[in-house]
C-alpha cells in the first residue's frame, strides 16, 4: 500500500535550531502502578517535533507508543499510569505542569490527538455536528450557528460525502472509514499547531487507509501543522514520514530522517523491523520476523531491553543499560551496531 | 417507529398469552369458588347449583370468551364474598396502589440514580464504599423483614411514623421505601458501573481530547449513554414493584390492589383474584412496554431517522 500514498522519501531536511522546536519531550518517564510496585511503561524517551514536519513513532504492538501520545495529551489513565518524570515542553510550557484547566486549552486548540479505533471513538449518543459545536464553542465564545458552520467547513475538507447531512448523523450510521474523518474533522477544525494521529488508519481496510492518509498529508501542507503518526507499518512511514523515531519497550532505541533510516537502519531492532518488511526485502525468499515479541513493563530485561531477541548481543548488553547517543550523526541506543545487510 | 410498531404488537401478543395463563391458572389452581360465597352447611346441590350458576361448569375454553368478552364490554361482575362492585374496587385501591407505586418508582430512579453517580464519581473513596454497602445490603434484605424492622422502630420504638393505615403521606413514607428499596439497591449498581464503564471509555477519551471539562463530560456525556441501560431496566423494576406490592400493602394495611388481590385469593373470590390478577399482569407487560419504548428513543442506533 506504500506505492498509492505519495511517498516523501528523499525530501530534504535541513538542520534546525532548538529555539524552532514545537514539541520537546525531554526524558519522558511513564509508569503503571501495581500495588505497591511501579514499572515503568515509557522511560528515559526524549523527543522533538518541529513546526511543519510529519514525524513518525514507530514499533510493534505494545511497545509504549500510546502511552507515549496519551502522556503529551495528558490523557492518561490515571489511576494507574501516571507520568512520573521529565518534561514535555510545548511552546513555553511543561504541559506536565500545568492545570488541568489550562492543559484543557492546549488540547484540540493547540494540539489535537486522533485515536486508535475509530468505530468506537466517537461518542454513540450524540450527533456528529452537536459533539464538534461543543468542542469549538469549549474554546471559542461563539454562537451555535457560526460553530456548525466551522463544523461543516471541516467535515467537508477532511472529505466525508454529503457533510451537512452528516452533522445531523450519528456514529452507527457510517462507515469506520467516515467514523474516521469526522474524528479528524473534529480533531483539525481549530487549526491545531500539532496533530496526534494513532494509529489512524490500522483499523480500515487497505483502500481506505490510503485515502486517509492522502487527506492527512493534504491537510498538513495546507495547514503547515506537525503531525506526530504513530503506526507499526513501515510502508505507512516510507510513504508519510520526514523523520522517524524507533520505540522498542518503552524506549527510544534509534532517530533519523526516513531516508536515512530506510536506507542505513543502525539498531538491530530497526533492521529487523526492515527484513520483516515485504517491499525492503524483495531480494530475499522470505521474510524474516523478529523472533520473540516486546517484553510486558513488569518483566523488563536489565540490560539493554532488545537484548533477548537481538543477534548481535554481547555480554554487556545483558547487564548495562546503553543510553541514546550520537552514533554516525543519529541518536542511537545500541552497544553494537552492524552493518545492514537487505 | 418499526421497531415500536413492532414490540407494541409483541406486547399485545404478550397480553394475550398472559390473560390465558392468568385464566387458567385460577380457574385450576383448585379450591372450591362455593367456599367464597355459601355457608359451610350448604349441600352438594346447592354448590351444583351455584357453580351452574357462575357458569363454572362450561368448558374452560368457554368461560375465558365469555369471561374476556363481559371483561371487554365493561362488566367487571361483582366479588362474591361481599358482592361489592369490582369496577369500584378497582378505581379506589388502583388510585391507593397508584399513589404508592409512583411514589416507590420515582424513588427508585430519584435516589438510586444520583446515589450511583456519587459512587462513580467518588470512586474507591469512603463514599463509594459507603453508598455500595447500602447497595449490597439493599438487595440483600429481604422487603417482608424490612417492613417488619421499619415498623418496629419508626413506629414502635422512636414512634415517629404511623405503623400501618392510608393514605397520608406520614403513612406513606415507610411502605414506599421499603417498596423502593431493593430498586433503589440496583439502581445504584447499575449507574455506578455503567457510568464508570463509559467514564473510561474510547469515546469520552476523544470528548476529553477536545478540550471539554470533566463536568461537562460527566455530567452530559457519560451520564446521558449510562442512562441508556438504566432505561432497559425500568420495566423490571415495575414488575418487582409489582409484585412486592403484595407483601407491602398487606403488611402495612395499605389498601391497594396487592392488598385486595391476596384477600381474594385467600377468600376463594376468583371473580375479584381473576380480575386483579389481569389488573397487574396488565400494568406489568405495559411497564415493560414503556421502558421498552423509551429505550428506543433514548438510543439512536435504535431510532430510526
Ligand atoms: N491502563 C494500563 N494499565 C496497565 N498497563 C498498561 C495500560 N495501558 C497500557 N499498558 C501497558 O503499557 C505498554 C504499552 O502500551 P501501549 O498501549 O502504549 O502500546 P502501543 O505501542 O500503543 O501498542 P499498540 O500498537 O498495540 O497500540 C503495554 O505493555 C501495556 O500492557
Ligand atoms: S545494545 Fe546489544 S543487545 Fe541491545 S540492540 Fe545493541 S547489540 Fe543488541
Ligand atoms: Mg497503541
Amino acid at each position: 500500500m506504500a506505492q498509492t500514498v505519495p511517498s516523501k522519501i528523499g525530501s530534504t531536511q535541513q538542520a534546525r535550531s532548538p529555539a524552532e522546536t514545537l514539541l520537546s519531550i525531554r526524558n519522558l518517564r511513564t509508569a503503571v502502578s501495581q500495588g505497591e510496585d511501579r514499572f515503568d511503561i515509557v522511560r528515559d524517551l526524549s523527543l522533538d517535533i518541529f513546526p511543519n514536519e510529519i514525524v513518525c513513532l514507530v514499533g510493534e504492538s505494545g511497545c509504549g507508543k500510546s502511552i507515549t501520545a496519551l502522556s503529551v495529551m495528558r490523557l492518561l489513565p490515571t489511576p494507574p499510569v501516571r507520568a512520573i518524570g521529565g518534561e514535555i515542553q510545548f511552546k513555553e510550557n511543561d504541559l506536565l505542569t500545568l492545570s488541568d484547566k489550562e492543559m484543557r486549552k492546549v488540547r484540540a486548540e493547540d494540539i489535537a490527538m486522533v485515536f486508535q479505533d475509530p468505530l468506537t471513538s466517537l461518542d454513540p449518543v450524540f450527533s456528529v455536528g452537536s459533539v464538534m459545536t461543543e468542542v469549538i464553542k469549549a474554546h471559542r465564545d461563539l454562537d451555535t450557528n457560526t460553530a456548525r458552520t466551522m463544523a461543516l467547513e471541516a467535515l467537508q475538507e477532511v472529505g466525508l460525502p454529503d457533510p451537512e447531512k452528516r452533522l445531523d448523523s450519528y456514529p452507527h450510521q457510517m462507515s469506520g472509514g467516515m467514523r474516521q474523518r469526522v474524528l479528524i474533522a473534529t480533531a483539525l477544525v481549530l487549526d491545531p499547531d500539532l496533530l496526534i494521529a494513532d494509529e489512524p488508519t490500522t483499523a480500515l481496510d487497505v483502500t481506505v487507509q490510503a485515502q486517509i492518509l492522502e487527506m492527512l498529508l493534504e491537510e498538513q501542507r495546507q495547514r503547515h501543522m506537525s503531525i506526530l503518526l504513530i503506526t507499526h507499518d513501515l510502508a505507512v512511514v516510507a510513504g508519510v514520514a520526514d523523520r522517524v523515531a524507533v520505540m522498542y519497550a518503552g524506549e527510544i532505541v534509534e532517530q533519523a530522517p526516513v531516508d536515512e533510516l530506510f536506507e542505513d537502519p543502525k539498531h538491530p531492532y530497526t533492521q529487523g523491523l526492515l527484513h520483516a518488511l515485504p517491499h525492503i526485502s524483495v531480494k530475499r525468499e522470505k521474510l524474516i520476523p523478529i523472533p520473540g515479541v516486546v517484553p510486558p513493563p513488569q518483566m523488563m530485561p536489565p540490560g539493554c531491553r532488545f537484548a533477548p531477541r537481538c543477534p548481535y548481543a554481547l555480554s554487556r548488553c545483558w547487564q548495562e543499560r546503553p543510553e541514546l547517543e550520537i552514533n554516525a550523526g543519529r541518536p542511537l541506543r545500541c552497544f553494537n551496531p552492524q552493518p545492514f545487510v537487505a | 417507529m418499526k421497531r415500536i410498531a413492532g414490540r407494541t404488537l409483541y406486547t399485545l401478543l404478550v397480553l394475550f398469552l398472559a390473560s390465558v395463563a392468568v385464566f387458567y391458572a385460577i380457574r385450576l389452581s383448585g379450591g372450591d369458588a362455593t367456599a367464597a360465597r355459601l355457608v359451610a352447611s350448604a349441600t352438594a346441590e346447592d354448590r351444583e347449583a351455584f357453580r351452574e350458576l357462575l357458569g363454572l361448569n362450561e368448558p374452560i375454553h368457554q368461560q375465558y370468551f365469555t369471561y374476556m368478552g363481559r371483561l371487554l364490554s365493561g362488566d367487571l361482575g361483582v366479588s362474591l364474598t361481599n358482592s361489592s362492585d369490582i369496577f369500584k374496587m378497582l378505581t379506589f385501591h388502583g388510585r391507593n396502589s397508584l399513589i404508592l407505586g409512583v411514589t416507590a418508582f420515582t424513588l427508585v430512579f430519584a435516589v438510586g440514580i444520583p446515589l450511583g453517580i456519587l459512587a462513580a464519581r467518588k470512586r474507591n473513596t469512603w463514599v463509594d464504599g459507603a453508598v455500595m454497602t447500602f447497595s449490597i445490603g439493599g438487595m440483600a434484605v429481604p422487603n417482608f423483614w424490612l417492613a417488619l424492622l421499619a415498623i418496629w422502630l419508626f413506629a414502635s420504638v422512636w414512634g415517629l411514623l404511623p405503623s400501618a393505615g392510608c393514605c397520608s403521606p406520614r403513612q406513606l413514607i415507610m411502605p414506599a421505601f421499603v417498596l423502593a428499596l431493593e430498586g433503589i439497591a440496583l439502581t445504584v449498581r447499575m449507574t455506578r458501573s455503567a457510568m464508570l464503564e463509559n467514564l473510561e471509555s474510547d469515546h469520552v477519551r476523544t470528548l476529553r481530547a477536545g478540550g471539554l471539562s470533566e463536568a461537562r463530560v460527566v455530567n452530559k456525556h457519560v451520564l446521558r449513554a449510562s442512562f441508556i441501560p438504566i432505561i432497559s431496566l425500568m420495566g423490571l423494576r415495575i414488575g418487582q414493584i409489582v409484585g412486592y406490592a403484595l407483601v407491602v400493602e398487606t403488611i402495612f394495611g395499605w389498601p391497594g390492589l396487592g392488598q385486595v388481590l391476596v384477600n381474594a385469593v385467600l377468600r376463594r373470590d376468583y371473580p375479584v383474584a381473576q380480575f386483579f390478577s389481569l389488573v397487574l399482569v396488565a400494568i406489568v407487560v405495559a411497564g415493560n412496554w414503556a421502558a421498552d419504548i423509551g429505550y428506543s428513543l433514548a438510543n439512536p442506533r435504535l431510532r430510526k431517522t
